[in-house]
């Protein structure tokens, strides 16, 4: 724990158990995400679905990325993680994103995708709007994982056909936004 | 429809029991929500109560609320 840390951002007069209970809800929405497109991307098979199988890698990656940048920060905060996997799988921010009745019905696939991305959209907004002037450290990961969150939800619903966004796949390294959190 | 009373929206707040809340005069069952699991939404808000002033901090619309059951109306009495 980062003592100093803690009583910084308790004084900014944010609620830092409700703050630290959302970064913990919003890990294991991560985490369990990574595990789901796990799935989703091993089903991502025949001429439409190779097609967007590269690009659920990147985010399934991120995704993992992003669990990875959160959990030092709900330590600083004197935050801990649940001690059972299926505690910690069953407090997620976000629904499962359970892989569609038929896989090969690639729009099904593609919503599940689009959904989770904008479930973890709206996450992170809330939580940026939350720290925004007042917990510098927690609203700058909040932010860096919002900006690639919003790639994600743009690349599948580009895919989906809902208009253009001008997002181009990563060229190299994942989570431009995070990945200082992750030296 | 159902009238439910404030007592009885009370009652139905997750902890072993169903999940209503209410909002704008109507109650749904969220029971089946993975996100309102004992009664808890996004470590924020409880439900069994009336959250129609809370919708606008919320990072979504109403729509969210609109996928589950109605299960009444809500009226202002305790009895
Ligand atoms: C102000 C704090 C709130 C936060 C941070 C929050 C956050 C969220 C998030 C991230 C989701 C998932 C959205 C998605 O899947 O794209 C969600 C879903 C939902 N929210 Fe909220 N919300 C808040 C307030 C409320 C309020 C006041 C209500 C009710 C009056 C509500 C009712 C719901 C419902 C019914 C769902 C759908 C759950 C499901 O699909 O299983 N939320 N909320």
């Amino acid at each position: 724990m980062a003592r100093v840390t803690r009583e910084m951002v308790e004084n900014s007069g944010i609620d830092v158990d409700q703050l630290v209970e959302l970064l913990v809800k919003n890990a294991s929405a991560e985490l369990t995400t990574f595990y789901y497109y796990t799935i989703l991307r091993l089903n991502l098979i025949g001429l439409e679905g190779e097609g967007i199988k590269e690009i659920a890698e990147t985010a399934r990656i991120e995704d993992r990325n992003h669990f990875e940048a959160l959990v030092p920060r709900i330590y600083e905060l004197n935050g801990t993680l649940p001690g059972h996997m299926n505690d910690f799988h069953d407090i997620s921010a976000c629904p499962p994103a359970a892989l569609p009745t038929d896989p090969t019905d690639i729009n099904a696939m593609l919503t599940v995708l689009v959904e989770a991305e904008r479930c973890a959209v709206r996450g992170y907004t809330y939580i940026c709007n939350m720290t925004a002037g007042k917990d510098h450290r927690t609203y700058d990961l909040a932010q860096s994982i919002l900006n690639e969150e919003i790639e994600h939800e743009s690349w599948f619903s580009e895919f989906l056909g809902e208009g253009p966004s001008g997002h181009f796949m990563r060229r190299g390294q994942t989570s431009p936004f995070v990945s200082k959190f992750l030296k | 429809m159902r009238i439910i009373n404030t007592l009885e929206l009370s009652g139905n707040n997750g902890r072993d029991s169903p999940v209503y809340v209410a909002h704008n005069g109507t109650v749904y069952d969220v029971s089946r929500s993975s996100l309102w699991k004992g009664g808890r939404h996004q470590a924020v808000h409880e439900a069994g109560v009336d959250l129609s002033e809370h919708m606008s901090g919320a990072p979504h619309g109403i729509d969210m609320l609109k996928r589950f059951p109605v299960v009444g109306i809500l009226s202002g009495d305790k009895e």
